[in-house]
């Protein structure tokens, strides 16, 4: 059995003329908080949706647990395991927090096509375990009160969390957040952190693009900075904070930071 | 709402059920088109509204079920009862067929092959096919209904022959709310990429959408071919999708809001005869002030329910 590994090698990624990933490499850990930071524009969300299959890097390879998955669809691999959050959050916003959640379950529910027309003994007990499933969301990210409220409704701080929690539903082995306290204020930065843990401590690998630093440098086990689509620096949070490299890399843009 | 609408579904049964006795024969034909046109909008509305397909062409697979049954009833000697099974499959068969390759197209794109899908249609039943679709005239004099060895020729047994379509088809309707094939078309109408990215096939839901439209439209198309004994290809023509369109979009994705449209549609100008000819220029209007006042139609959409142990105390906006 392989491990839950996650390992890109040389991946590339061009857009025309532009190389927004160039012959990255790195390797995440069964269990581990990985991070990912870089300035803006460094590349960072790129990697992201190469590893979750909304884009396909011309070169290179990602292994998940041994498998190739570049090139496959994005469904696809959510079915093996790993689902992501978006920087500019996406939930389906006319609808409840609840039935947000429940979209989580969606692979994770027995009903076939044909259960869309006639209902069977089956079809019940599989909704109603799922919504079991949703309540535990629920109460897990402290949701409850807003079951019933469309999502689209609810404060910024709410709504990511709500799109974690939608991720968590589909009980992933590997959960990425891309810039998860993005948008946050001290306090739900706090909470953010706990719940992240929290989730490490379900068995969950999580990899993470950040942008604020200080929780970059609080929350992870291990880290890679990225400028211009390339490797400059890996390691723990305390010998990136003495790399040279990654001090220039940020040195400068901190000015014309646009978020 | 909800409590209006416990209320209203009961009444609405009871009035349909016991309406025909009530009517003579020219309002009971208008109730029953309005029961046939309900149950394609209906089937309309899950491609267009529960998922955000836009299909123009809707007519075409409400035609194929009509000339199904016409066909196999009138060249093949079956009787009604007989064909409803092929006449739900076949149109739902190339529901899925048509659908295949067009639905990653994005919406104005999706909805202008669908329009060509039906004008296709249209000219090969009006070419003869086969010698089988009767030309431009259509097939006429098809025989009655038929059940058990008991002839159903009366109107009364049509009106009640189509209001049992209407209630399988609401029935369906519910189901596909409360399921995961439903939910997953409003999710993936909502936002497809949020759709892949939490794990649903989008292409698969698409065309399941398009496949259980298009069965439903069929067996209301074998409907229409028992109540006027007859099918021609101008019932059939894309203008009829247009209205169909318009009456899921004017009324709202929602059982009320589309009844309401086609009550609008069909049954207002009946009522107004006088006023037949402006029914186009009123309905014209109603769509352009419903959609500025109402953009998500008249009665919008409510989505799957949640379960009510979901609902705790002091829950807000529930």
């Amino acid at each position: 059995m392989a491990h839950n590994e996650l390992i890109l090698t040389d991946v590339t990624k061009r857009f025309g003329g532009l190389t927004a990933v160039d012959a990255l490499s790195f390797k995440v850990e069964s269990g581990q908080i990985y991070g990912i930071i870089g300035p803006n524009g460094a590349g960072k969300t790129t990697v992201f949706n190469c590893i979750t299959g909304i884009y396909k890097s011309e070169e290179g390879s990602v292994l998940w647990r041994g498998e190739e998955i570049r090139g496959m669809t994005p469904y696809q691999i959510v079915d093996r395991g790993i689902v992501r959050t978006f920087q500019t959050i996406r939930l389906f916003g006319q609808m409840s927090v609840a039935e947000n959640i429940m979209s989580g379950r969606h692979i994770k529910s027995a009903q076939k096509w044909w259960h869309g027309i006639i209902p069977t003994p089956g079809k019940k007990r599989d909704e109603l375990e799922n919504w079991k499933n949703v309540e535990e969301q629920l109460d897990f990210f402290k949701l409850s009160e807003f079951a019933a409220t469309p999502v689209g409704s609810l404060p910024y701080g709410i709504q990511r969390r709500v799109e974690i929690a939608r991720a968590m539903a589909v009980e992933p082995t590997l959960l990425i957040l891309d810039e998860p306290a993005a948008g946050l204020n001290d306090k739900e930065t706090l909470e953010l952190l706990e719940t992240i843990f929290k989730i490490r401590d379900k068995g969950v690998t999580v990899l993470l693009i950040e942008h604020d630093m200080d929780m970059v440098m609080e929350v992870t086990d291990y880290l890679t900075v990225i400028n211009f689509g390339k490797k400059i620096a890996e390691g723990t949070p305390e010998e990136i904070q003495k790399n040279p490299a990654v001090i220039e890399a940020y040195l400068g843009s901190e000015d014309d930071d646009d978020e | 709402m909800k409590e209006l609408q416990k209320f209203a579904y009961p009444v609405f049964f009871v009035v349909m059920a016991v309406l025909p006795h009530m009517l003579d024969d020219r309002w009971q034909a208008v109730a029953i088109t309005f029961l046939i046109f309900s149950v394609v909008a209906l089937s309309q509305d899950i491609i267009l509204g529960k998922s955000g397909m836009f299909n123009m062409g809707q007519a075409l697979f409400f035609g194929m079920g009509a000339y199904t049954t016409a066909i196999l009833s009138n060249e093949y000697g079956w009787s009604i009862i007989a064909t409803i099974p092929l006449a739900i499959i076949i149109p739902a068969l190339f529901g899925i067929l048509l659908a295949g390759p067009i639905v990653h197209l994005r919406g104005d794109y999706l909805l202008v092959v669908t329009i060509g899908f039906n004008i296709v249609f249209v000219q090969v039943l009006q070419n003869n096919l086969g010698g089988v679709t009767g030309g431009p005239n259509g097939i006429f004099g098809l025989d009655s209904l038929s059940f058990l060895g008991y002839d159903l020729m009366s109107q009364i047994s049509v009106y009640y022959f189509a209001f049992i379509v209407l209630l399988l088809t609401l029935w369906v309707m519910h189901n596909l709310a409360g399921s995961k094939p439903g939910r997953a078309m409003h999710y993936l109408r909502e936002d497809q990429l949020a759709a892949e990215s939490i794990g649903i096939n989008t292409r698969v839901y698409k065309i399941f959408a398009f496949g259980l439209g298009a069965g439903i439209a069929g067996l209301a198309g074998t409907v229409f071919a028992v109540q006027y004994s007859a099918v021609s290809p101008e019932a059939f023509e894309f203008i009829q999708s247009v209205l169909f369109f318009s009456i899921v979009l004017v009324g709202g994705s929602s059982v009320p809001g589309v009844l309401l449209g086609v009550f609008v549609m069909f049954v207002l100008p009946e009522i107004f005869r006088e006023f037949a000819t402006w029914r186009y220029f009123i309905f014209g209007f109603a769509m352009i002030a419903a959609m500025i006042m109402r953009p998500r139609g008249i009665w919008p959409a409510t989505f799957g329910k949640i379960p009510k142990f979901l609902i705790k105390e002091n829950n807000h906006g529930a």
